[in-house]
Order: C-alpha cells, then sequence, then structure tokens
C-alpha cells in the first residue's frame, strides 16, 4: 500500500538517499534499521513528503502522491508521524494537542473531537492526563499523547522515527507496548528504530540501510540470524548482544 | 520530480529574491532621497567642510560617554557586589541565638551583644540592598532626559557659576544612571557565576576574597563584558541628550547645521558617523565576546531589551 | 526588579501576588516616601506644597495628558511593526528578511533624539502638501520613535519565533495543518508567550522615550516641565527650589507609568503562561 520507488535525495554535496525501493503491504510492521546517517529518518520523512524527493516516486494506496497536482497535507492525512523529540505543542494540553489535528485539518467540532481524544488518550493509557500540559508529563507519557495525536487523524499507516530513542529507559516499555498493541491491531508501520526485542517480536519484515541504499531486507529471524551482507553482520554484532 | 532543474531553480530562486530584495532596500533610498534632495541637489562642498565640526563632536561625544561609563564600571561594581552578597534571613539568626543560648556554659552578657550586633548588621545589609534596589529601579524607570534635568537644576541653582557648569553636571547625571543599569549587569553576572563556585574556592581552603578575586571575579568579567558593551553604545547614543544643555557634541552640530539650512547633509553625516561608530563596537563585541566566551555559559538576557541592559543592540543582530 | 513569586500555576487565573510581592511593594512605598522626604529636606523643597500646586497643575496636568497620547500612539505602532518584522526577518524570503534586516540596523544604530529632530525637520516633506502642519511634524517625530523601538522589537519578537523548537513545525505539518494554519495555531501562541518578557522592558523604555519629542516642541511632561521651570527661573513666579519639584512629579509619574505597563505585561504572561514555555530571557 506504500510504495517507494527509486528514491534519491541530496542536501547540498551529501547525496542522502541512493535509489531506494520498498514495497510496503497493508498490515505490515516494517522496521528500518542501520547506522547513524544511513538516512533512516530521511526515508520516513520522504513517505509523508515533509522532505520532497529529488528523484523517483511515492506511492500511497497505489496514487503517485510526490506531484506538484497533490497536496502534501493530504497526504500527511493519510499516513501519521511520529518523532524522536516527541514534539508535543508546548502551549497546549494533552487532549489539545491530540484535537488540534481532528478540529484545525479535518474540521471536526469541538466535542467530537474532544469526546474523540479523550478516547484515544484512554487507548494509551493516559485518559487521566488529559489536561496536563507536555512539560508536565514524563517522556513516555509525552511520547504515547504523540501517538495518540498522530492516531486522531485515523491514519492508513503510521512513521515512527526512533520514538524510543529519546527515553529514559524506564520509558520505552510503555511507548513499545502501545506500539505492539497498534501492530496487533493491524495498522500498517514503518518504524525506525533500534529495539531489536520489538523488531524481533511485531516487525514483519526488517530492512536494513545504509549509506542511503537497502543493502538487505527479510523476515526478522533470517536477517538477524543469517545476515547475507558483510555490512549487515558487522552492524549487528555491533548492536545485538 | 527531475532532481537536477528542481535545484537549480530553488538556487535560481534565492538569486532573484536577492536581487529583488536588493532592488527594494534601494529603491526605497533612492526615492526617499529624492523627495528630500530634489532639484537641490545633494551640497557635498558644504559637506566637506563641516565634517571637521562633526568629528569633533563626535570626539565629545565619545569623551563624555567614556567618562561617565568609567566612572558607572565601579558604581556598578559595587551596586551588584552589594545586591548579590547574602544575607542571613533574620528567622535563622533568632533559631541560632536560641540554640547557643540554650547551652548554658557560655556567658549571657556577650551572647545578647552578638546577637544584637548581629542583627543590626543584618539589618543595615538588608537596608543598604532595599536602598541599592531602589536606586536601580529608579535609574530604570525615569527617563535620563528627567535624570539630567534633575541634576542639571540642582547645579543651576546653588552651583551657578561653577565652570563647566553644563558638560559636569550632563556627565554626574549620565555617571548616576549608567551606574544604575550597571549595577543591574553587575548583579547578573555575579549570580551567575555566585553559587557553587565561591563555596568550592572556599572548600579548597580560599579566602572570601581571593575567592571572589580569584575565582568570581574573572568569570563574571568574562560572562558580562557583551551586556556591557552593549551598555556602551547605548549610553553613546544617549549621549546625544546632552546638546540640549549646551554640551557641544555631535548632535549640538547637527542640529545647528540643520537650521542652517542644510538639513539633509547634515543628516547623513551625523547618521553615517553614529552609525560608524555603532557598527565598529558591535563588531569588537562578538570578537571580544567569540574569545573570551566561556562555553556553557551565559548570562539571563533576551538579545535585544532585556532586564540588564538599556538597549542592547544584540552582537548576533 | 525580580519577577514576582508564582504561587500556583491553578487553572484559568494563576496566583501570582504573593505575600512576599506584596511586602516587598509595601518596602518599596516606604522607601521611596523616605527617599523622598530626605531629599525635599537635602534641596528645601516640599512637593505637597498647595502654592506649588495651584500654579503648576495646569501644566501638569496638560504634559500628563500629552506623554499619555504619545505613549498610546508609540507603543500599539511599534509592537505592529516590530511583530511583522520579527516575523520577516525568520522567513526564507530575502525580499522580507534582508529590507527589515537593513531597516532594524538603521534604527537601532542613531540616537533616538537625531531621529526625533531629523524626522521633524524633514518628515513633512514625504507628505503631500496640504497636510503639511506642525501637528503633521510632531507626529512624525512620534513616528520615529515608534520605529526606533520597532527595530529593538523586531529582535525580540525574532528571537522570540527562533526559540521555538524546530520539530513544532514538523509536527503541525505532519499532521497535515498548512503552512498558515501551522503558524496560526502552533507557532505565533508560542511566539507571544515567548516575547512577552522582554517586551514589557522594551515598553518601558518608549515611554521613556517619549520625553525626547519634547525637544521638537510636543506638549508632553518634560518640555512643558521645563517651560515652568524656565518661567520661575527667569520671571520667578516662585521660589527656585519649585524646580526640583516638578522634576520630581516628573520623575515619579514616569516611574508610576512604567511600573504599571510593565505589572499589565507580567500579568499578560502569568495569565497566559504554560509551564514548560521558557521565556527569551536566555
Amino acid at each position: 500500500m506504500i510504495r517507494v520507488e527509486d528514491i534519491h535525495k541530496h542536501f547540498g554535496a551529501l547525496h542522502v538517499l541512493r535509489g531506494i525501493t520498498l514495497d510496503i503491504a497493508r498490515g505490515e510492521v516494517v522496521v528500518v534499521v542501520g547506522p547513524s546517517g544511513s538516512g533512516k529518518s530521511t526515508l520516513l520523512r520522504c513517505v509523508n513528503l515533509l522532505v520532497e524527493p529529488d528523484e523517483g516516486r511515492v506511492f500511497i494506496d497505489g496514487v503517485h502522491v510526490n506531484t506538484p497536482d497533490i497536496r502534501p497535507e493530504w497526504v500527511r492525512q493519510q499516513v501519521g508521524m511520529v518523532f524522536q523529540s516527541f514534539n508535543l505543542f508546548t502551549h497546549l494540553t494533552a487532549v489539545q494537542n491530540v484535537t488540534l489535528g481532528l478540529i484545525r485539518v479535518k474540521g471536526t467540532d469541538k466535542d467530537a473531537a474532544e469526546k474523540r481524544g479523550k478516547e484515544l488518550l484512554a487507548r494509551v493509557g493516559l485518559a487521566a492526563k488529559a489536561d496536563a500540559y507536555p512539560a508536565e508529563l514524563s517522556g513516555g507519557q509525552q511520547q504515547r499523547v504523540a501517538i495518540a495525536r498522530a492516531l486522531a487523524m485515523d491514519p492508513k499507516a503510521m512513521l515512527f522515527d526512533e520514538p524510543t530513542s529519546a527515553l529514559d529507559p524506564e520509558y520505552i516499555r510503555e511507548v513499545l507496548d502501545v506500539m505492539t498493541a497498534l501492530a496487533r491491531e493491524g495498522m500498517t508501520m514503518i518504524v525506525v528504530s533500534h529495539e531489536m526485542g520489538f523488531a524481533r517480536g511485531v516487525a514483519s519484515r526488517i530492512v536494513f540501510l545504509d549509506e542511503g541504499k537497502v543493502l538487505e531486507e527479510g523476515p526478522p529471524e533470517e536477517v538477524f540470524a543469517h545476515p547475507k551482507n558483510e555490512r549487515t553482520r558487522a552492524f549487528f554484532s555491533k548492536i545485538l548482544r | 520530480m527531475p532532481s537536477l532543474t528542481y535545484r537549480l531553480r530553488r538556487a535560481n530562486l534565492n538569486r532573484i529574491e536577492s536581487i529583488l530584495a536588493l532592488a527594494l532596500i534601494f529603491g526605497v533610498i533612492a526615492s526617499m532621497t529624492d523627495v528630500l534632495i530634489g532639484d537641490r541637489g545633494l551640497n557635498t562642498v558644504y559637506m566637506g567642510t563641516v565634517v571637521d565640526i562633526f568629528l569633533r563632536g563626535m570626539y565629545l561625544s565619545l569623551y563624555i560617554t567614556t567618562a561617565s561609563f568609567a566612572l558607572g564600571l565601579g558604581i556598578g561594581f559595587l551596586v551588584g557586589w552589594i545586591r548579590t552578597t547574602r544575607t542571613v534571613p533574620f528567622k535563622r539568626l533568632l533559631r541560632d541565638f536560641r540554640l547557643t543560648s540554650a547551652d548554658a556554659s557560655s556567658h549571657a552578657s556577650s551572647q545578647y551583644l552578638l546577637f544584637g550586633l548581629s542583627i543590626v548588621w543584618t539589618g543595615l545589609k538588608y537596608v543598604v540592598r532595599r536602598i541599592m534596589d531602589g536606586y536601580v529601579e529608579i535609574m530604570r524607570g525615569t527617563p535620563l532626559f528627567v535624570q539630567i534635568f534633575f541634576v542639571w537644576s540642582i547645579f543651576i541653582v546653588f552651583l551657578t557659576r561653577m565652570p563647566e557648569r553644563d558638560l559636569l553636571a550632563v556627565l554626574l547625571a549620565m555617571t548616576i544612571n549608567t551606574g544604575g543599569y550597571q549595577g543591574e549587569i553587575f548583579r547578573g553576572g555575579l549570580q551567575t557565576v555566585h553559587s557553587g563556585q565561591v563555596e568550592a574556592a572556599r572548600a579548597l581552603g580560599l579566602s572570601r576574597w581571593r575567592a571572589m578575586r580569584y575565582v568570581v571575579l574573572p568569570q563574571t568579567l568574562r560572562l558580562i563584558t557583551p551586556p556591557l558593551t552593549n551598555e556602551y553604545i547605548g549610553l553613546l547614543k544617549a549621549s546625544a541628550l546632552a546638546f540640549y544643555f549646551g554640551v557641544q557634541e555631535l548632535t549640538y552640530y547637527a542640529k545647528q547645521e540643520a537650521f542652517s539650512g542644510h538639513v539633509f547633509e547634515a543628516f547623513i553625516l551625523t547618521s553615517a558617523l553614529y552609525l560608524i561608530v555603532t557598527f565598529t563596537l558591535a563588531k569588537v563585541i562578538t570578537m571580544i565576546e567569540r574569545r573570551y566566551r566561556i562555553p556553557g555559559l551565559g548570562i539571563q538576557q533576551a538579545p535585544a531589551a532585556g532586564k540588564l541592559s538599556r538597549k542592547e543592540t544584540a552582537a548576533s543582530g | 526588579m525580580e519577577a514576582p513569586d508564582v504561587v500556583s500555576v491553578a487553572k484559568g487565573h494563576p496566583r501570582y501576588l504573593t505575600r512576599r510581592t506584596g511586602i516587598r511593594y509595601l518596602e518599596m512605598a516606604v522607601g521611596a516616601i523616605l527617599f523622598l522626604i530626605l531629599l525635599q529636606l537635602a534641596l528645601g523643597y516640599d512637593v505637597l506644597d498647595g502654592g506649588f500646586w495651584s500654579r503648576f497643575a495646569g501644566t501638569y496636568a496638560r504634559g500628563f495628558i500629552g506623554t499619555l497620547t504619545y505613549t498610546a500612539v508609540v507603543i500599539p505602532v511599534s509592537a505592529v511593526i516590530g511583530f511583522f518584522g520579527g516575523w520577516a526577518r525568520v522567513t526564507r524570503h530575502r525580499v522580507l528578511s534582508w529590507p527589515v534586516a537593513v531597516f532594524v540596523d538603521f534604527f537601532r544604530g542613531i540616537p533616538p533624539l537625531v531621529l526625533v529632530i531629523f524626522a521633524y525637520l524633514f518628515g513633512p516633506d514625504f507628505l503631500p502638501q496640504q497636510l503639511y502642519s506642525r501637528g503633521m511634524a510632531l507626529t512624525i517625530a512620534a513616528l520615529a520613535i515608534a520605529f526606533h523601538s520597532a527595530a529593538y522589537q523586531v529582535e525580540i519578537f525574532r528571537a522570540g519565533f527562533q526559540s521555538i523548537p524546530r520539530g513544532q513545525m514538523e509536527a503541525a505539518e505532519a499532521l497535515g495543518m498548512s503552512r498558515w494554519q501551522t503558524m496560526r495555531h502552533v507557532i505565533l501562541p508560542q511566539t507571544f508567550r515567548l516575547s512577552l518578557p522582554p517586551l514589557g522592558n522594551e515598553f518601558a523604555t518608549v515611554i521613556k522615550d517619549t520625553s525626547l519629542i519634547g525637544i521638537v516642541g510636543a506638549s508632553e511632561m518634560v518640555a512643558l516641565g521645563q517651560e515652568f521651570n524656565q518661567q520661575v527661573l527667569i520671571s520667578g513666579t516662585g521660589p527656585l527650589v519649585w524646580i526640583f519639584a516638578v522634576w520630581t512629579i516628573i520623575a515619579l509619574t514616569y516611574f508610576a507609568i512604567t511600573f504599571l505597563v510593565t505589572r499589565l505585561l507580567l500579568g499578560l504572561e502569568h495569565r497566559y503562561h504554560t509551564p514548560g514555555l521558557e521565556a527569551i530571557s536566555l
């Protein structure tokens, strides 16, 4: 349902993405791994057009979306995103964060939006914190609100950019639990992460990115146990125990 | 989407925008100058003859600014220091006293005496600090113009025949004013450094004074160099007020020449001089700041009009 | 003045005046009164002298209204220019940010007094002949003050914009908000909150700068006060010490006005305070 075809991206002189082609089927959970600087975050941002590819095509549900004919805002309503640094709106409470998109982008009326917002917060386990400001929440709680905020838009797929990398260890679990639950409910997810436990348990496919190219992909058991590429092996030996 | 043309397009857009921006700026300036000079044209000959008067004026402006700034430096330090020394809260004095008096083996009378003295000393420090606070607040809450008038009228009434009376009055007022602002700057600087550093220094065995001299002061001075230089620039601009009281600094001559008919020429010369000086000083700030900056340590203040200085032209701009 | 202690940020109306701030104000008031008494004793005048007031009241009232009028004009103008200028400074459109940069450098590098004088002298040249009048010239001089302050406010708002974490914009866009929506609902509210503290200071400065317009003949406190004093000095309408009284009153008035304005802004700041949104008193 999501397809990126031969994507290239340059930042100045840096050739970050060098011809990436990837197909993600509905309900798949794809975990993208790779050394820093390999272009993982950039790839993710190409899917919801926060970054425009220099070359190549992006398809969502068969629709070619990186053309001038399609509004990026529409694309972003189809695909939600969760960031490494949460990026909650600091001047709004948790429930306001969740409902902002509903009210301003989808045009939902305030009461319906608030109801849905509280539902979603309950779903991520934060019903009690609806009226708290981000600064009053722990990192794990903030990230869960961020997930609820993205879910509020009823996206077809969700993108996660290293969602737990900025969290203190004691909060990683709660966020991963929410993500696991989402995956079990059948959400299509592309996750950039270093959490191999999560990958092993939930991912349908692992994609190994290095220097802007897909070096290897396959089901987790295969890729972890029998990496075919030399660099993949080197990378995993460093991060897998 | 082809990448090469996209990038070229973006680069071209920037270039186009730059040209448009420059065109806009020069266009506005040109049309404004046209309105002002019109057919008369710019009297550059006149400007040539009058430049050295203006320079003389700028020299005096710099002179009075530097003089009052330097004196203000001393005042500022004192004020800042007084406002940051710690005073033992009254309750604690009381508690300490009760604790020591519980120990019956000490002499009662000397106890009371000590207690009384410490109360008086604390009270004194407290009052002095409040006075300093008030001083700074008054300086910041009232216009310099009014302050100069006040001091000047005192001179007029009581020291009518003092030589250079007006100049001295202005100098005094400016000194008192900048002393207040600098007091705030010093306070900020000292406070930022104060807490753990003095403790650590004392723990090493340094006396209070040596701790101040070798640990706190060097850091403070580096920290406050940017706001202090900004204060200097602000003071220079404020010095323009001196002309009203007869001090023949730059604005005095500017007004004189302007009213003798060469308005625009006077304006160009005056603005040019002020801009040159303020720009150079701002560049100096950036250089000094870069060289003496302590990484990771910064004063609490906003780039423009922070609590610390009268008006800061941010070095970053 | 240190920031008042924040007791709690309860929903709706945070209490920001604690007992300690109350005491501090009392102390200040007492200190001020004591200081005034000492000053009066030293110089030999009395601000409460009825005879003095019978002569000065009219002048004072006129001056006070004049100052207030100029303040009321200059502050909004400078704030609007400052805000949009600050916004322009942070866009990537050089057509917007470069001219504003030039504006800022020019109006900050020249003393406001010089700006006032020359604005008065050739400001009206920019207007069509009919609008030519002394009142118009004074208005333009006031605008010069406004522009001068606006230059500083551009920097304040610019810093406000820039201290919003980048991720905020990303997150808003990721939700599908357009550029404009992101501005309106995410960026601008936060800029406003972040800019309030230094803004209060700048407003106080502008209020004091209105005294400069008096030099070109505006009817505000300082100019009228000086006029009155000239009368006292030259025609002897009263004892010379009245001069001190005049300046003391004027100083107190300015103090009161700036105090009120900064308090007002502090109030705004607390009304819109969100925990975690640190002000750019960086």
